[in-house]
């Protein structure tokens, strides 16, 4: 009856062939897409608006139901499935937030978990734990309403609500398009720690690309015609455009942009570029900083290179020196 | 369709009571309009005696019409007075509430440009404030008036004129011959005016509302 | 009492800050009116239409008259209100508020008449006759209320498997309830009014003191009447008022 399929064993979301026609509509809202997903990764669709990015992140829930190809989630194939059952099992965040406005945030939190049959006081508990685990205090925020909250802070329960009954998958769609600019980002920065600790496997859809950058594992760029124009890390992105249009979606800059997803060890383990002799100044820069900070910390200090502590002794490299040597085609160490 | 045959040999009676309506009806809505305009413009300054005088009539309209008629009587006896004064106390709630909103509804910069103008306060109601809220208001007197309608058809108990009346004798020779029919033409006159009223009033906002704002 | 008379009372709002002035008035008018009747010689009329159980039979008449009403308009539109606004229902929901709306026009004195000549008089047919009148408030309301739910609310609820039923007990149906609940004082308003002229039919009611009064043109009977009519009147507003209030809730 469950549909096992094979390819990449570690995939945990695989879109095989989905596609969705609105009736009355010309063209495909989504033509054909085939996509894995790994265990444990952070994969961001991004691309201009009307590309079906959302409708497909919502296929996966099957909030859309698709017209065609078939969905499977840890190997099981969840096309016809029972939908609610599916949903449990996958957390939702939404750009809108969506906290029920009548119950208190606690009571918010346990909604998945209350359905699932889990008791009062087991319930509360964990609503606490992810209070905590999302950086709001428990005892201040558990019995407050929702609109007594901001916007981030309100986003902050979204994401406790939706991981509650611990699921394996996440699905996010804009989860930060409303708020503001500042809260934006110390969430993202949060939310990535949350990552690094949980190790969900998660879906986003962002029209932001430095977003997407910034957060993703795996980023899939949808191009004109709503085609998936390339599906890759965000460094090969950056480093190797797969056309034009990538190339203008990323936006100016790419070369520099780049330099802040790079490690100043990985770069002088790679590229093993010989100290400089004849160095003046140095500034002193950690050997897991980016090179983007290296050459931010350089120019402020008006110096000529850095001085780096690796295992095999301190280096001193020259900032042209590093800067040449970051700038080959890569492969970063995973 | 005795119904049909009815209202047909009854037809000039039916006009008669229906302009009867009208006319009640009509003539209460002025009054209510003068008195809640009024009352809207001269509290104006005083909000908390607005609020107050609309937290009154709001309440006189929980009140059932049949007792306010009643209480009517004793004062000013039967017949059209009672009736009159009766359906002008129910309409004054719309209307006034409707001036307040389109009041306040004004742009306070377009109150502000006329200021910076030069023009004084009651310069100011004539010109820019009344002519803008204008739409509102006129909406609260159609509510008013569609109100009364209905409402006027009770003013039979207290004698009054209008369609109540059919709606009553019908009553009064329940089982009799035609006392259906006559009922009902009473009802179906009741809605009918309601209905070309309505219609009045979508003619009087169309002609009146300034044409800058129907754009 | 017209439909579209009581709509407008729904915005007035303002008694909300005094709660305990309405029921400061209609104590005083109580009183006011039990010492009028004590300080007046009434003939031999007036004394049987006042009679102690002759009034409190009126009053309690009429309170059944509006519950009876009431519990069964709820009990009608609100479900009825709820399938018109399920996804599969398409335009049907609107038809019905239109014809409902054009309702609105007709008399109440009209209904209760036009029913009673049809099908008989009393107590029940009055209560039908109620009930078709009040149905418009509750029904739009139930309907305005579930369909002013934010979509996002019931996404994130879909989203997270919320079946079709939980969504609509746990996120439209809570959400919709001060809406609902306006729409429902309403409907007791319209049949506290209607209810008095029900008299006409035979149901009984505290319109029974009133016509008897202006009939044999007694105006103490007259004025009893109106005045409890009134009392009844402001207190199930007030009531209904304490409940909005009482029922919201809490965090919207």
């Amino acid at each position: 009856m469950s549909d096992k399929h094979t390819p990449g064993d570690d995939a945990m979301i695989v879109l095989d062939g989905v596609s969705k026609h609105y009736p009355g509509q010309e063209g495909p809202a989504v033509a054909e897409l085939s996509m894995e997903i790994k265990r444990g990764e952070f994969v961001v669709l991004v691309g201009p608006s009307g590309c079906g990015k959302t409708t497909t992140l919502r296929m996966i829930n099957r909030l859309v139901e698709p017209t065609g190809g078939r969905i499977l989630i840890d190997g099981e194939d969840v096309t016809h499935s029972d939908v609610d059952r599916l949903r449990h099992g996958i957390g939702y965040v939404i750009q809108q937030i969506g906290l029920l406005p009548h119950l208190t945030i606690a009571d918010n939190i346990a909604l998945v978990p209350k359905m699932l049959g889990v008791k009062k006081a087991e319930r509360r508990k964990r609503a606490e734990e992810l209070l905590e685990m999302v950086g709001l205090a428990p005892a201040t925020y558990a019995r407050r309403y929702p609109r007594q909250l901001s916007g981030g802070q309100q986003q902050r329960v979204g994401v406790a609500r939706a991981l509650a009954a611990d699921p394996p998958v996440m699905l996010m769609d804009e989860p930060f398009g409303a708020v503001d600019p500042i809260a934006r980002e110390k969430l993202q920065m949060e939310f990535l720690r949350l990552q690094d600790r949980l190790r969900k496997t998660i879906v986003m859809v962002t029209h932001d690309i430095d977003e997407a950058l910034r957060l993703g594992d795996r980023i899939a760029i949808f191009g004109p015609g709503c085609r998936l124009v390339q599906f890759d890390t965000p460094l090969e992105i950056l480093s190797n455009p797969a056309d034009d249009f990538v190339r203008d979606f990323v936006g100016g800059g790419a070369p520099v942009r780049r330099l802040s997803l790079l490690k100043v060890s990985d770069v002088l383990a790679s590229f093993g570029p010989a100290d400089d002799a004849a160095l003046g100044r140095t500034v002193p820069v950690e050997a897991g900083e980016s090179v983007h900070r290296a050459l931010e910390l350089v120019l402020a200090a008006r110096a000529e290179g850095v001085e780096v502590a690796l295992a095999g002794g301190v280096r001193r490299i020259g900032l042209q020196t590093l800067l040449t040597a970051a700038s080959q085609p890569t492969t970063v160490p995973a | 369709m005795s119904l049909l045959s009815y209202i047909s040999d009854n037809r000039s009676d039916l006009v008669f009571l229906g302009e009867q309506h009208v006319e009640l009806v009509l003539i209460s809505v002025a009054i209510s309009a003068a008195i809640g305009i009024g009352l809207a413009l001269l509290t104006q300054p005083v909000p908390r005696v607005r609020d107050g005088l609309m937290s009154l009539t709001g309440t006189l309209l929980t009140v059932p019409s049949f007792a306010l008629f009643a209480l009517m009587i004793p004062l000013f006896g039967l017949g059209s007075s009672p009736t009159i004064v009766a359906l002008v106390v129910y309409g004054i709630f719309p209307i006034l509430r409707n001036t307040v909103t389109g009041i306040e509804g004004v742009d306070d910069a377009i109150i502000d440009a006329a200021r910076g103008l030069g023009m004084g306060p009651a310069r100011r109601m004539r010109t820019v404030v009344l002519p803008l809220a204008w739409p509102v208001i006129l909406n609260g007197i159609r509510t008013s008036t569609i109100m009364l309608v209905a409402t006027a058809a009770i003013a039979a108990v207290v004698h009054g004129p209008g369609l109540g009346q059919l709606i009553f004798q019908g009553l009064a020779r329940i089982g009799g011959k035609n006392a259906l029919e006559q009922t009902l033409s009473g009802v179906i006159g009741v809605v009918v005016v309601a209905l070309l009223l309505d219609l009045l009033f979508i003619a009087i906002a169309k002609i009146t509302t300034l044409r800058g704002l129907n754009v | 009492m017209s439909a579209a008379a009581v709509e407008n009372v729904e915005v007035s709002g303002g008694r909300r800050s005094v709660p305990w002035l309405l029921p400061l008035v209609v104590v005083a008018l109580l009183v006011g009116v039990w010492a009028y009747v004590n300080s007046l010689h009434m003939d031999s009329i007036e004394t049987r239409s006042l009679a102690f159980d002759v009034v409190a039979t009126a009053v309690w008449k009429h309170i059944e008259l509006v519950v009876a009403s009431t519990i069964l308009t709820i009990a009608i539109g609100v479900p009825l209100g709820v399938l018109l606004t399920r996804p599969g229902i398409g335009r049907i929901g609107a038809v019905f508020l239109a014809v409902a709306n054009a309702g609105q026009a007709v008399p109440s004195i009209g209904v209760l008449v036009v029913l009673a000549m049809l099908f008989g008089v009393g107590f029940w047919m009055a209560v039908v006759a109620l009930v078709a009148y009040a149905l418009l408030p509750v029904l739009r309301n139930t309907m305005v209320g579930i369909r002013q739910v934010d979509a996002a609310l019931i996404d994130a609820g879909r989203g997270m498997g919320m079946s079709g039923f939980r969504v609509l007990t746990t996120i439209e149906l809570p959400l919709a309830v001060p809406v609902m609940l306006a729409g429902i004082r309403v409907a007791l308003i319209l049949n506290v009014g209607a209810g008095t002229l029900a008299a006409y039919t035979n149901a009984g009611g505290l319109g029974s003191i009133i016509s008897s009064g202006i009939a044999l043109d007694r105006m103490p009977v007259l004025i009893v009447g109106s005045t409890l009519t009134i009392c009844l009147a402001l207190t199930v507003d007030w009531l209904a008022g304490l409940a909005e209030r009482v029922l919201r809730p809490r965090g919207i």
